[in-house]
């Protein structure tokens, strides 16, 4: 009972990450139908700076996280500008564009800051708390909250503003949405700032907790796109939904599969991607999605 | 034409000859003066060039890079002494030659071909495991010496591929036991690594050592290697109740985000792995206090039990290694910054004994350890292999015990492995043949067939009884 309440927990911070890195992922292609496989690599960038800011002694860890964010959110601004809005609605193209940023991204942190070791962040909160006999660590559980807090302003961004409210509609309908006078540039540049930002975020917040090195981005970046997939391309909520059942899957494969059949941690990525080509053929528009995949 | 109008070119070209013939006669003389290269009086230097192909990049660079540090101020007083004279008063002098494998297969074998075929190495040291699985062939082929921190490469056919220092991971078997002798109130062991060359013959070595000291394998586990996620492994490994969590032979980043786990789970029980690298990044993660006891094979060098004459014949004394490590690489300590240049000690005394860098007259008197005073980092060695790899290829020497006392590596023992192997070669044997890591297993070639085409009847017939 003990490991089904640790593993649950597990889950619970997997799935936060998942979400946070699978939303923007989503949102930059229900906006501007690019499928922007440098993600992990933005995800990657923000662990940096959390390294190169907190680890360092120059910032406290929220202000390095919120450093992490504003700096990939630049970067993600400079790519929209400079390449992705030429490519809007060329899925091909755009992800060719993004694998050229994938290997541009990882060169440079590898030749700026070498690739030798792991970059050692120490966590920002140390100790545990117990929750109904399940060990919470301080730094895991801080995850929650903070990506909580991105999610939860991101709704209300888009459900409560104008500039969302346009990033919606541009989402739904660019062709209505530029007759009704929305710039889709505006549009689009405000959508990759968003979803830079919340991958700077989710590195910056693993960043005590996972290996980070230049190639970190790749992982991450398979996950956001099996729970983008399988919670319906550009579809926030669809992201959320998947993003719970991928976070269980995972933790629950890797605690319960037998190892004598398999690896557990193999088997869930497996099961994961079981799970995505079902969802491919049964349902291609995913579980909220409204075009197909 | 007159003759008059000849006489100008033909002087033009007399001079031209003139000089064409006398330059190498000027040159030959001028060199006769004392002193002048190649002739007696002044001795003739060669560089000999040491290949170092071994990650220098990704998740494994902890095992390569480091240890790059340490050939470098290996060679630096290597050249700063003069180097080695040969009989003939041929200077030999050494120069490392890095190629970053990233521990890919096909960059290994690349980088092989490039060391020896382009650079012309006479030696070439490796990690080993799937790397080595992929360059040694090429290398045997080409007579050139190669070394290993991984004695699980070898097999009969490995010719010339040394594991002169690092019997990885059979040294192992002796931390284990260690720990059942001195904390008898420890029970119950469980282990994890990443599934690869690296951590299945860990694996193997670390279980059977736990079964023949009596504790209980209550879970093990060989994750993937991509794993980024270490929680729902450590929580698995703490349900199971063992007293003990070995990391096994996982990576260096893994055993810091394993440990880090742990921690972060509340674990207060034994921790045990063969590697602590960057021990200081684990207990800033970490606190001292949790660290206090942990067990795991390799030493500082300033721990006073190195500073014992352990090798008369090394180049460097421990304390003045380690002081000039953490001058030039401060925070970069791992378990093979020592290593290699160790292996060079090796090599130097083979130059000396073979009185060449010659690699297969190197390799020769490397082999007769004994008479050419080849001494193990760790004191007196022997060779030794055939009843396990198939093969004498491995130098066995008592291995330390470290455990971390007060956020400091401590020496707590030197243990013999070769005795340990008498107590249990049995079950040592058994869990390798269930993990697929003997190296006929390794090799892909029935057991039987295998021990009879290398004759090797005598260490292996039990087994085809």
């Amino acid at each position: 009972m003990e490991l089904a309440l640790q593993q649950a927990l597990n889950g619970g911070l997997l799935s936060v990450f998942y979400a946070v890195m699978a939303i923007g992922f989503t949102l930059i292609f229900g906006v501007m139908g690019i499928v922007n496989l440098a993600h992990g690599e933005l995800y990657m960038v923000g662990a940096y700076v959390v390294w190169l800011t907190y680890a360092q002694g120059i910032l406290p860890f929220p202000l390095a996280v919120l450093a992490g964010a504003g700096i990939v959110a630049g970067i993600g601004m400079g790519m929209e500008r400079a390449l992705f809005r030429q490519m809007r609605g060329n899925v091909l193209m755009g992800a060719i564009l993004s694998v050229g940023i994938i290997f541009i991204l990882q060169a440079f942190v590898a030749t700026t800051w070498h690739v030798g070791l792991m970059k050692n962040i120490p966590p920002a909160i140390r100790g545990s708390v117990e929750i109904f006999g399940a060990i919470a660590p301080w730094q895991r559980l801080i995850v929650i909250p903070s990506a909580a807090a991105l999610i939860g302003g991101l709704w209300w961004f888009l459900r409560r503003t104008k500039q969302g409210r346009a990033l919606r509609a541009a989402a739904q309908d660019p062709e209505a949405a530029t007759l009704q006078g929305i710039s889709i540039n505006r549009v689009g540049l405000i959508a990759m700032a968003i979803a830079a930002g919340l991958a700077g975020a989710a590195g910056g917040l693993m960043a005590p907790i996972m290996r980070v090195d230049p190639y970190m981005g790749h992982t991450a970046l398979i996950m956001a796109l099996m729970v983008t997939i399988v919670g319906g391309l550009g579809s926030v909520e669809g992201a959320m939904v998947a993003s719970l059942i991928y976070g269980f899957l995972v933790a629950f494969v890797t605690g319960y599969f037998p190892k004598e059949i398999a690896s557990p941690a193999t088997m869930a990525i497996i099961i994961g991607a079981l799970l995505m080509f079902i969802m491919l053929a049964v349902r291609p528009r995913g579980i909220l999605g409204r075009g197909t995949a | 034409m007159k003759r008059k109008d000849l006489r100008k070119p033909i002087i033009v070209i007399s001079l031209v000859a003139a000089l064409v013939i006398l330059a190498p006669l000027v040159a030959v003389t001028t060199s006769c003066a004392p002193g002048a290269p190649g002739m007696p009086g002044r001795a003739k230097e060669i560089t000999a060039k040491i290949g170092f192909l071994a990650p220098l990049t990704g998740p494994v660079a902890g095992w390569g890079l480091p240890g790059l540090y340490g050939d470098y101020i290996w060679a630096e007083h290597f050249n700063a002494q003069g180097g080695i004279t040969l009989s003939d008063g041929t200077q030999i002098l050494v120069e490392i030659v890095p190629y970053d494998n990233e521990y890919i297969t096909e960059k290994a074998l690349t980088g092989a071909k490039k060391l020896v075929l382009q650079d012309e190495v006479v030696l070439v040291q490796m990690l080993g495991g799937a790397t080595a699985a992929a360059a040694v062939p090429f290398m045997t082929d080409q007579m050139i010496v190669s070394t290993t921190l991984l004695p699980s490469d070898l097999t009969p056919s490995t010719l010339y591929h040394l594991a002169p220092i690092e019997v990885c991971p059979f040294y192992n078997v002796t931390g284990v036991e260690w720990l059942a002798l001195n904390k008898p109130e420890l029970k119950t062991f469980a282990q994890v690594a990443q599934d690869d060359e690296l951590g299945r013959p860990g694996m193997a070595a670390m279980n059977a050592s736990a079964e023949a000291a009596g504790l209980e394998i209550v879970y093990w586990e060989l994750f993937d290697p991509e794993t980024t996620d270490f929680a729902p492994i450590v929580s698995k490994m703490i349900a199971s109740g063992a007293d003990i969590l070995s990391w096994g032979i996982s990576y260096p980043d893994y055993v810091n985000l394993l440990t880090f786990e742990a921690y972060n789970q509340g674990y207060e029980g034994q921790l045990h792995s063969c590697t602590l690298d960057f021990y200081d990044a684990v207990i800033e993660k970490t606190s001292v206090e949790f660290m206090e006891g942990f067990i795991w094979q390799f030493p500082d060098f300033d721990d006073p039990a190195m500073q014992e004459p352990l090798n008369p014949y090394r180049l460097i004394e421990p304390i003045v290694f380690w002081d000039d490590y953490q001058e030039d690489y401060a925070g970069t300590w791992s378990a093979v910054s020592w290593e290699y240049q160790a292996q060079l000690d090796q090599w130097a005394q083979a130059v000396i004994a073979a009185d060449s860098i010659d690699p297969m007259k190197v390799f020769a008197a490397w082999k007769r350890a004994e008479e050419n005073d080849i001494y193990h980092a760790f004191g007196k060695g022997t060779w030794w292999g055939k009843p396990f790899w198939g093969i004498d290829n491995a130098f066995m020497a008592p291995w330390p015990v470290v455990e971390m006392q007060n956020g400091k590596a401590v020496i707590v023992e030197f243990r013999d492995q070769l005795d340990w192997w008498e107590r249990n070669k049995e079950v040592m044997v058994k869990w390798n043949m269930d993990l697929d890591e003997m190296w006929w297993q390794r090799m892909g070639i029935d057991m039987e067939s295998g021990i009879k085409m290398w004759g090797l009847e005598e260490e292996f017939g039990y087994l085809l009884e």
